[in-house]
């Protein structure tokens, strides 16, 4: 809570340094600008200082130096959701880094998702991209190659809210309007049997990384996230390898207690 | 900077609340939304039995709930009790069972008096039905209040909620309430789910949700209505979780809207 305010302080007072300089330059003052000039360098290269600080722990963990992340039980995430902001869900590139990141860690199963679809039109291109530097590498004559390859899921808004209600559509239509019977027995069982019925077999993820500005999961489905770990990565374009392994190692170690 | 000066909305009256610095009328979040979790860990750690850990957690409701409507959050949704709360000790359900009688009769009326509307959300048909019968009460006397909603899950799932809101629309159709429904679209769910108590359709889905105790997730709480819910999880236990706590986590969401504007999805 306390970086996530210090965050927002951090962009809130760039917003009013702009202020600032403006004025100062409405001055004339030279003496002022140069104070200005002097302060913006001192800023500058603190946020230069933090900017590194985070790529050399990002390098480190990358390169199992902390042993904590070097044994990274990857088995407790099962299946791994993506949620990208659907703006920056089009830098392919970027994305495609982040799959190798995942699969290089040893994750099997990832559901990308972005509410406008756009990660949808890149499956293609970005499961081709994936399956080329597979086959080009080392690994291309392991017999096991694929197993150990990522089993990719992509969904959008439509598979969320829109599909619950194919499959309330399906349960009503099949179920009630055709049977005699006077009140409607449905239940969650019910549900997840038609969304299944409809095509809708993937799992619940264990863990769902969020990137993009917004601190919300985007509409990813409803049904999905019942007990779904939550973590949000900050922009995409700002990814690290070493904040993803830190996210999961997280999540490794959290203990879900059910409700008890 | 300064505070801002808003026009209470407790009904006394032209009475004027002072916002705490930072915050600004404008950017209030409409409907917040708090998982109310920690009391159970919170007594662990302090060598007490559980129970004080719930009753120190209810005295933390009591004050979120005044702060909110000092605030001018229209509607604040608290998550008590899940459906999967059961499997807990009988001995501790049954207290917790007590203890939400005992807020209705006296915590909730005084929230009565206020102007604010009560109601429940959640299969309240599976509670005692000494609690039905006074949340059915409460819900009735207050339902002509007009200052904020609160909104209590007990014995809420989210999953429960949707599925629900099929069987009702199941029924309409079957009694012809419902005139024959082309296809179920998601605009239809969403009439029937239970945040439909909320009488102003635009507060139905919470604009922030908090969740105290460290834990990163909803876990079966508002899943439809939290599409596109700023989602704020801190790391303090729910009785700690103070005035403080309550304007660190509006500010951040403000800060939010400021830059980002509101969801653009």
């Amino acid at each position: 809570m306390f970086l996530r305010w210090l965050e927002a302080t951090i962009l809130d007072f760039g917003d009013e340094m702009h202020k600032v300089y403006m004025w100062i330059w409405s001055s004339g003052d030279l003496g002022l600008r140069l104070l200005w000039h002097i302060l913006h360098l001192i800023l500058s290269t603190w946020y230069f200082i933090i900017g590194l600080m985070g790529s050399v722990e990002s390098f480190l963990i990358s390169s199992g130096l902390f042993k904590r992340y070097r044994d990274l039980d990857i088995s407790k995430v099962q299946y791994l959701a993506v949620a990208i902001d659907s703006d920056e869900a089009l830098q392919t590139l970027k994305v495609l880094e982040l799959l190798r990141w995942l699969e290089a860690i040893g994750l099997r199963k990832v559901c990308l998702y972005d509410t406008a679809g756009v990660l949808k039109k890149s499956k293609e291109a970005l499961t081709l991209l994936l399956k080329n530097e597979r086959m080009s590498s080392e690994t291309a004559s392991d017999p096991l190659v694929e197993e150990k390859c990522l089993s990719l899921e992509v969904i959008s808004f439509s598979d969320g809210k829109q599909a619950v209600a194919k499959a309330a559509d399906v349960l009503l239509k099949k179920h009630y309007l055709s049977s005699n019977t006077e009140k409607p027995k449905l239940t969650e069982s019910d549900m997840t049997d038609a969304l299944g019925a409809i095509g809708y077999r993937e799992p619940d993820p264990d863990l769902m990384l969020i990137y993009g500005p917004a601190r919300c999961h985007m509409g990813f489905p409803a049904w999905r996230i019942r007990y779904t770990e939550i973590l949000h990565m900050g922009p995409l374009k700002s990814m690290k390898i070493g904040a993803l392994i830190k996210a999961i190692h997280r999540y490794t170690m959290v203990h879900q207690n059910y409700g008890t | 900077m300064g505070s801002s000066i808003i026009k209470s909305s407790c009904g006394t009256g032209g009475a004027y609340e002072e916002l705490p610095e930072g915050l600004e009328k404008e950017l209030m979040p409409k409907h917040v939304a708090v998982i109310m979790d920690g009391n159970r860990r919170w007594a662990k750690s302090r060598g007490l039995p559980v129970q004080l850990g719930h009753i120190a957690g209810r005295r933390a409701m009591k004050q979120l709930t005044r702060n909110c409507k000092k605030f001018g959050v229209q509607v604040l949704t608290v998550f008590a009790f899940s459906t999967e709360n059961w499997i807990r000790p009988k001995e501790e359900v049954n207290f917790l069972m007590n203890l939400f009688e005992e807020v209705i009769r006296s915590d909730m009326e005084e929230l009565i008096q206020n102007d604010v509307r009560v109601s429940v959300v959640g299969n309240v048909g599976g509670l005692r039905p000494s609690l039905q019968s006074l949340i059915s009460s409460s819900s009735e006397r207050s339902k002509d209040n007009k200052g904020m909603d609160m909104v209590t899950a007990l014995n809420y799932s989210g999953r429960h909620d949707i599925t629900e809101a099929t069987k009702q629309i199941a029924r309409k159709v079957k009694d012809g309430v419902l005139g024959s429904v082309e296809d179920i679209d998601e605009t239809l769910i969403e009439k029937h789910l239970q945040t439909n108590v909320i009488e102003e359709s635009s507060y139905r889905n919470p604009d922030l949700l908090i969740r105290t105790s460290g834990e990163l997730r909803l876990s079966n709480f508002m899943l439809w209505q939290s599409a596109y819910t700023e989602l704020i999880f801190v790391d303090k236990l729910f009785p700690d979780f103070n005035e403080g706590d309550l304007v660190e986590a509006l500010t951040l969401f403000q800060k939010r809207q400021r830059r980002y504007g509101g969801h653009k999805y």
